[in-house]
């Protein structure tokens, strides 16, 4: 301790340099200078990262067998239930052939909706209170800012910066993250809003419509933005589980798990190019049969007044997911 | 090796560590030890205040712009230099305080977070809310300290190793930690 007078000195300097970083970075919002030095932190730290991710990507793996081998035994439980269901079910020829021809046109329709993507590997995540993840995929592979991720199962989020070997991706998660979503099989709009770390993986919807009900089961997808940049149309993004009652509040809020396992990322896809039309629903997984027991469906709940039905908009106004600010 | 170089080698570790294999590993509550951090309080409980504020300023000006980060550049900088100052000052007490590293290391999180969510805050950062704060500081906390042993440890030896050649004139008795001002 032999100079507090230079150190102080030294902190002061430093100090009034973040602030004023902080300051700039702020201002400039999308456009300011100090993004100089993100393009260097991808140019410098990408490389660096897509090289360790392949050394630890094993002992991820193994970590992940291990902590996920209480649910992988539930897993297998119920899955040797259902191998014996299927194999009553084929023993008495209840699979007949117009189901068959049903779920298989239902699975030749999705092929993803038609969306061109490009495969990526999630390689990193981000510090703190944000859910973020860089790919290792960037503009060279034809990636550009805003557009959709997702996954095999559904939507994962969207790009917000890219680099030339990497891409940083904001999670549906994340608590900056809002998505313009659809009611299945109904026109109702709302948003996707991310809960971020403190709500665990899960997601909030919010009707636009006040009056429409909603209910636990129901299946939410994207609804698509202008342009489709951020975010395509027909993703499925998750299933209702239940639904908020705030009093006095204008528009009801449900709690939405999402189709994808967002602490498990791994292969990914960019949408490079969306499909030529709306897909609506056919994306969505086949939804469970209707044989299962149901909590008895209230006289197939019409949508209250809901002129709409017959004749879809064409038009998608965009609830256009606002970027930070 | 001087130790500049060693720092700068430990804060890259620990940040090319902490994103690629901490941040995606499934730990409960969502929530993952800092490892940056503790690499800056080891540092600054080390090397001292000086040294501590610049290897705080610099970790945190590189977890600003390393790849997956999307918030204002400079809030970490910020913080860690303070934090890194703070340690680095505390320091002369460690041969009286054998616990001081667990002290050290709670007191930075628990500033860590709350400062790092407080300049979210004036920012208007929406991640940043209350309830996301409240339920995340215990955890880090807790997870930050029961990771400290081993950064800690992996910073000393590393400065003990890289001491070892001017150990051998064998002038100094007192072990590393505590010779290392």
């Amino acid at each position: 301790m032999k100079d507090t007078r230079r150190t102080r000195a030294v902190l002061g300097v430093l100090l009034l340099v973040s602030l004023a970083m902080i300051t700039v970075d702020y201002r400039g919002g999308d456009h300011s200078p100090l993004r100089v030095l993100r393009g260097f932190g991808e140019a410098i730290f990408g490389p660096i990262e897509q090289g360790a991710t392949a050394v630890v990507h094993p002992i991820a793996g193994a970590f992940h067998t291990f902590t996920g081998a209480p649910s992988a035994h539930r897993r297998i439980t119920r899955l040797e239930r259902e191998n014996q269901q299927l194999r009553r079910q084929l023993r008495t020829g209840q699979l007949d052939k117009r189901r068959a021809g049903e779920l298989e046109s239902l699975l030749g329709s999705s092929g993803l909706g038609g969306y061109r993507i490009v495969p990526a590997e999630v390689i990193s995540s981000g510090e703190g209170m944000e859910n973020t993840v860089s790919l290792d995929v960037g503009s060279r592979s034809g990636v550009q800012p805003n557009m959709t991720v997702l996954s095999g199962d559904g939507l994962v989020g969207r790009v917000t910066r890219v680099g030339p070997t990497t891409s940083t991706v904001m999670l549906a998660t994340d608590a900056a993250s809002s998505v313009g979503g659809r009611l299945e099989s109904s026109n109702e709009i709302g948003i996707v809003q991310g809960a971020g770390r403190h709500g665990g993986s899960s997601l909030k919807f919010q009707l636009l419509d006040s009056t429409v009900v909603m209910e636990p089961g129901q299946r939410i997808v994207s609804f698509g933005s202008e342009d489709d940049r951020p975010y395509v149309p027909g993703v499925p993004i998750g299933t209702i589980t239940r639904i908020e009652r705030t009093s006095g509040s204008l528009t009801r809020t449900a709690v939405v798990r999402p189709f994808v396992h967002f602490t498990s990322l791994d292969v990914v896809g960019v949408v490079v190019a969306a499909p030529k039309r709306n897909p609506r629903d056919s994306v969505l997984p086949p939804s469970p049969s209707p044989s299962t027991p149901t909590p008895t469906p209230t006289p197939s709940q019409p949508p209250p007044a809901q002129a709409g039905s017959s004749a879809p908009p064409k038009s998608r106004p965009a609830p256009s997911p606002t970027s930070r600010g | 090796m001087s130790r500049n170089v060693l720092a700068s080698i430990v804060i890259v570790a620990a940040l090319i560590l902490q994103v690629t294999v901490v941040n995606r590993l499934p730990l409960p509550g969502s929530v993952v030890p800092d490892l940056v951090l503790l690499a800056v309080v080891a540092l600054a409980l080390v090397n001292g205040s000086l040294r501590g504020l610049v290897a705080g300023f610099c970790a945190g000006l590189a977890a600003d712009i390393i790849p997956p980060a999307d918030h204002t550049i400079g809030r970490y900088a910020l913080v860690f230099c303070l934090i890194g100052y703070v340690c680095g000052s505390v320091a002369v007490e460690m041969d009286r305080a054998p616990l001081l590293p667990f002290v050290a290391v709670a007191a930075g999180a628990l500033a860590g977070t709350v400062l790092y969510a407080l300049v979210g805050a004036m920012l208007g950062d929406p991640r940043a809310r209350w309830p996301v704060v409240s339920h995340v500081l215990p955890l880090q906390v807790f997870y930050d300290i029961v990771a400290s042993p081993f950064v800690v440890w992996a910073v000393l030896r590393l400065t003990n190793r890289a001491e070892r050649p001017r150990d051998s004139a064998g002038l100094d008795p007192v072990p590393g930690f505590y010779r290392a001002r």
